[in-house]
């Protein structure tokens, strides 16, 4: 997958994942800047903790990725792309405090959709069960994804540029799981 | 975006609407090769004529048999199915009346085609799809009228509904062969029948439209190419492991409340 993303500037914040990684070389690979030489960047990742974590607290990342979407505003164009666990959408039993802290992270998202708008569009990946040994959501999510295998790091970044996509220009407040279909619905058969 | 849909082969049904007629540029346009499915054998006949690598198939998706039919006459062209668009649907432009007066003829004729019509098409092309083995692609162009509800429209509505819940149902069925299910709910785009609707100065809500684009983050109605875009990428080895999900392309409409 290729995208045009000549004479752009990204800016990473947050969790330094092996998924941020990927992505921070799959933004470079399609020709963005990520060296900070532009005050605003033309695209914002905002990289959530992948692996469930008990007490994590998004509210600082949160408001930095804010205070740049404003200055996006202000600019009048812009991206964000928050990466986040697929436990944003399905919360999880185990990981309660986790689950809670991402479904606030994608309304956060939502509502900066609305507050940028229509200059700045906002949306999350939602990540699932990544990685052989797992770099990102709980083994528990494989028993109930339909896809039966974990997904590869390859295809969490792609679905990021496709959000960062130059031709995807009507997408924004919304999230998009990369699970395998975990969070699709009940896959045991009975 | 740049995917490489070389070998694939995409059946797209409505092919010949607005909507139809961006997607199926721009798979070919990426390397597929395209059954241009429509019940409308001019529409469809030209829009296959503009392509490099397709052909024109004359299907009613609310009918078992031309579902089968179209599928037969796609194998026979091309030999296989990698990525099946659902694309067609109708509403009622017409009839814009509440749940007690909506007319049943017009309510059975809506959810023929719009729910119907997508079991039938799906059912149909899965036969080849399941026998390759190799998995593929479902695309469901739903709604977002099926994710939140909307006045005057009920079998609309339900079917929207329908299609979303009925994608992840078949995500979880057809998962593990590989075959992988989603469905993109458009917002409000610029269609020809939204056009007269809602921008035609004779449409029956042309009044209402700046009030309506009000409750849209992006202020404005979205283009068939917006939405193509989204086809293109679902279609792609880059989705391999999105399966289930329901992706608004709304300009943010669903996104909350803007009031």
């Amino acid at each position: 997958m290729q995208i045009a993303l000549q004479n752009t500037f990204a800016e990473l914040l947050g969790d330094p994942n092996p998924v941020a990684g990927a992505i921070r070389d799959a933004l470079r690979a399609n020709g963005a800047t990520i060296e900070p030489v532009a005050p605003v960047p033309d695209i914002l990742l905002v990289s959530m903790p992948l692996l469930p974590v008990a007490g994590y607290d998004p509210s600082t990342l949160l408001g930095a990725a804010r205070s740049t979407g404003d200055a996006m505003f202000a600019r009048g164009s812009g991206r964000i792309i928050f990466l986040v666990s697929a436990a944003a959408g399905m919360p999880m039993r185990r990981h309660p405090e986790f689950s809670v802290a991402m479904a606030g992270v994608v309304t956060t998202v939502r509502t900066l959709a609305m507050q940028l708008g229509p200059k700045v569009l906002v949306n999350a990946v939602g990540v699932g069960a990544v990685g052989e040994p797992l770099v990102a959501g709980d083994a528990a999510m494989l028993a109930h994804a339909s896809v039966k295998r974990p997904g590869s790091v390859a295809e969490i970044t792609d679905t990021v540029l496709f959000f960062c996509d130059p031709l995807n220009t009507y997408t924004t407040g919304q999230m998009l799981s990369v699970d395998g279909g975990w969070s699709a619905g009940y896959a045991r058969s009975f | 975006m740049r995917v490489d849909l070389k070998g694939r082969v995409a059946l797209v049904t409505g092919a010949a609407g607005t909507i139809g007629c961006a997607i199926i540029r721009r798979l070919s346009d990426n390397g597929a090769s395209v059954v241009v499915a429509d019940i409308n054998r001019e529409g469809a006949e030209a829009a296959a004529a503009e392509l490099p690598d397709a052909i024109a198939s004359v299907i009613d998706i609310s009918s078992k048999d031309s579902a089968e039919r179209g599928v037969a006459e796609a194998i026979a062209r091309f030999g296989r199915i990698d990525i099946l668009v659902n694309n067609a649907g109708v509403n009622s432009f017409v009839h814009r009346v509440n749940i007690d007066a909506f007319p049943l003829a017009e309510w059975e004729r809506i959810t023929r085609i719009d729910l119907d019509g997508l079991y039938l098409m799906s059912q149909a092309a899965l036969q080849p799809m399941l026998k390759q083995g190799d998995g593929g692609r479902i695309i469901n162009i739903a709604s977002v009228v099926g994710l939140a509800a909307m006045r005057l429209q009920s079998p609309f509505v339900a079917a929207k509904a329908g299609i979303i819940h009925m994608t992840r149902s078949m995500a979880l069925e057809l998962g593990p062969q590989g075959i992988l299910t989603n469905a993109i709910a458009p917002g409000s785009i610029m269609s020809e029948g939204t056009r007269s609707l809602f921008y035609g100065a004779d449409g029956k809500f042309a009044g209402r439209t700046a009030e309506f684009m009000e409750h849209l983050p992006l202020g404005r109605p979205g283009t068939a190419d917006e939405i193509a875009e989204s086809v293109l990428f679902l279609s792609s080895p880059s989705a391999s492991y999105i399966n289930g999900q329901i992706l608004a392309v709304d300009g943010g409409w669903t996104a909350g409340y803007m009031m």
